[in-house]
């Protein structure tokens, strides 16, 4: 019985990561706000949960997929931004809608293509990449404003058969993540290729005739969208454009990926550890929000957390 | 292309790093359409300007050449400014701001340098998260408001000149060639450079990697503490966004400089002119009405194409 429980808690060997700890952290937090505060075990503020948590679980589950390839993605936090503003340009929403999806598309082709056709390192592109998102979506929306369309405000705020549509935002999307990651060869192929980066042998997956570089864009295109949609889903919560709403999401995002036992490396990892790295973290911020911690506060604990959490993972690369 | 590249002058002209090409562009831009610009005492005010941003280069460049990065100094640089201008230490001395300010900086880039070197953690990650945490510190500590004042004496000295030039300018220029002279003469240079070239044969070579990596990282900290000086001096008032882009600058002049991970080809002088260089373009942004939003996007895109012209040079399969 202990050698099990051992293996089960052990990464050793395990291309899911550490999951486990993560999931029993985060059921000890929920008893423990639930036993500490009269007000977390209400309806009103566990939707809150939900509907505050969701941006972060999309985004978190986008960052995997560059993650597990060893790869990282700083534009994130920007794109979210930039979709809010989009969506607040005061046009159609059968126009905007999948408009925004093709713009993140096309950032993420954009990152993708320039990190493996002109050889830059993925930290860079795409840390560049915010850095000019963040410029346009301060043109089109200097200050937070604007409506963004009726039916992305319906669809975060309304319920359907008594359950409230936020959740099943989750439930699409963990579906969708979980198709492609576990239901298909481009999953299989990111661990591959995430894999030989771990190990220090870039080309390992590319020797294996397996096409790194096409897998490598879709992953960064896959993470763009995920990105657009928590910025739908932010533009429907807040009902207007905000070029600030994603500051400081894509650390949000790394930080979820890593508690949930995906290493920063590449190559190991899990969707169901994304989303319980995601579910701590937002059981985090509500708690703290419940104790009234002030948010610059907030901040330091999560940039703590980031900095406890990566430093516990091993890796034999330094630097960057 | 591939022709194109063969040619052995194109290639030695592919080897200068682009900064220097960006800084005479952007003089022949400034020079035809605004060249009332383009005399001592305009110039001389942006170049004080960034003089900051070159001083903290100077220690970018060094931990870039150890395939590392160092994206605190924003945070360091804040912290230093409130330390000074809160009046958090009451008629305290000029000696007395110094030292807290090095020993700030040596602190910060010690725990980098022991996380990136020592617990091997991705230095994106640990120093972006310092720099969160520091600057959510200053924050709370002066609740999100603007603290005060500057001690007059900082920017007395920040105004004087030495004959024509700004004495900041100055101090930058003799800082830069203190650096340059330590990378070239001294073992610790030869050191970063086997280090960023292959750590592996380093190592084996008996370079202590992780010593000199650590090392960097601290010079680099006390690098972001000068940095933070002279920038509290030429704003002269506390702020709480204070210094907050000039981490992303300085990667950004770095690049420009021919100073690319692991790869020191531009050596000093070379992110000298990249920081030179963005001392124009602010001229030049200014002077065609291009706002803060502009310039976000400018920094992004020389960051990106100077990556991309040393990307495209060392292509893998």
């Amino acid at each position: 019985m202990k050698a099990d429980t051992l293996r089960l808690l052990s990464t050793k060997g395990s291309r899911q990561g550490m999951w486990l700890l993560p999931l029993l952290i985060a059921l000890g937090l929920a008893i423990w706000l639930s036993v500490q505060t009269q007000q977390f075990l209400n309806a009103g503020n566990l939707l809150n949960l939900v509907a505050q948590g969701m941006p972060l679980i999309i985004t978190a589950i986008g960052q995997m997929f560059v993650i597990l390839i060893g790869g990282l993605d700083l534009s994130v936090g920007s794109v979210i931004s930039f979709t809010t503003a989009v969506l607040a340009l005061d046009g159609p929403g059968i126009v905007l809608i999948p408009g925004v999806f093709v713009l993140a598309a096309l950032i993420g082709l954009c990152n993708g293509v320039i990190i493996t056709r002109f050889n830059v390192h993925p930290i860079i592109a795409t840390l560049s990449m915010q850095y000019v998102l963040l410029g346009i979506t301060r043109v089109l929306r200097p200050v937070s404003g604007g409506t963004v369309p009726d039916v992305v405000i319906a669809s975060v705020s309304g319920s359907f058969l008594g359950v409230p549509l936020p959740v099943f935002w989750g439930i699409a999307t963990i579906a969708v993540a979980w198709k492609l990651l576990y239901g298909s060869r481009f999953g299989l192929h990111l661990f591959a290729i995430g894999g030989g980066v771990a190990s220090g042998t870039e080309d390992a997956a590319h020797n294996f005739g397996i096409r790194d570089r096409r897998n490598i864009v879709l992953a960064y295109v896959i993470c763009s969208c995920f990105a657009a949609l928590a910025g739908v889903f932010l533009a429907g919560r807040i009902v207007s454009g905000d070029p600030n709403v994603g500051l400081l999401f894509e650390l949000d995002a790394i930080t979820a990926v890593a508690i949930g036992g995906t290493q920063l490396s590449g190559g190991v990892g899990s969707l169901h550890g994304t989303v319980v790295g995601a579910l701590v973290m937002a059981l985090l911020a509500n708690g703290m929000n419940l104790a009234n911690v002030s948010p610059f506060i907030q901040t330091m604990i999560k940039g703590a957390i980031l900095l406890l959490v990566v430093s516990l993972q091993s890796r034999k690369k330094m630097g960057l | 292309m591939a022709v194109a590249l063969d040619n052995s002058t194109v290639r030695r002209l592919l080897r200068i790093p682009p900064a220097y090409y960006v800084f005479v562009l952007l003089l022949l831009v400034l020079w035809i359409a605004r060249p009332h610009m383009l005399n001592l005492n305009v110039l001389g005010i942006f170049v004080r300007q960034v003089a900051p941003l070159g001083i903290l280069v100077i220690g970018q460049l060094l931990v870039m050449r150890v395939k590392s990065i160092d994206l605190s100094g924003g945070g360091v640089i804040l912290l230093i400014n409130y330390c000074i201008s809160s009046g958090t230490f009451p008629g305290a001395s000029m000696g007395f701001f110094v030292v807290l300010a090095l020993a700030i900086g040596i602190g910060v880039g010690l725990f980098n340098g022991l996380m990136v070197g020592k617990r091997r953690v991705s230095a994106v990650i640990v120093t972006l998260a310092v720099s969160i945490i520091l600057v959510g510190f200053v924050q709370y500590l002066s609740s999100g408001k603007p603290p005060g004042d500057v001690p007059s004496m900082f920017t007395d000295i920040y105004n004087t000149k030495l004959g024509p030039l700004p004495t900041p300018v100055l101090f930058w220029v003799a800082l830069s060639f203190a650096m340059w002279l330590f990378l070239s003469r001294t073992v610790f240079g030869r050191f970063v450079a086997s280090v960023g070239e292959n750590a592996q044969a380093a190592h084996f070579s008996g370079v202590p990697v992780e010593r000199t990596v650590v090392l960097a990282h601290v010079l680099a900290g006390l690098f972001a503490g000068i940095a933070a000086l002279v920038q509290t001096a030429s704003i002269a008032v506390g702020s709480v966004r204070v210094g907050l882009d000039l981490p992303i600058l300085a990667v950004a002049a770095t690049i420009l400089g021919g100073v690319v991970f692991g790869r020191g080809e531009g050596g000093v002088w070379g992110p000298f002119f990249g920081v030179l260089s963005f001392a124009l373009l602010f001229v030049v942004m200014t002077a065609f009405g291009i706002g803060e939003s502009g310039k976000l996007v400018a920094q992004g895109l020389i960051i990106l194409l100077a990556a991309i012209f040393y990307g495209l040079r060392s292509q893998r399969h």
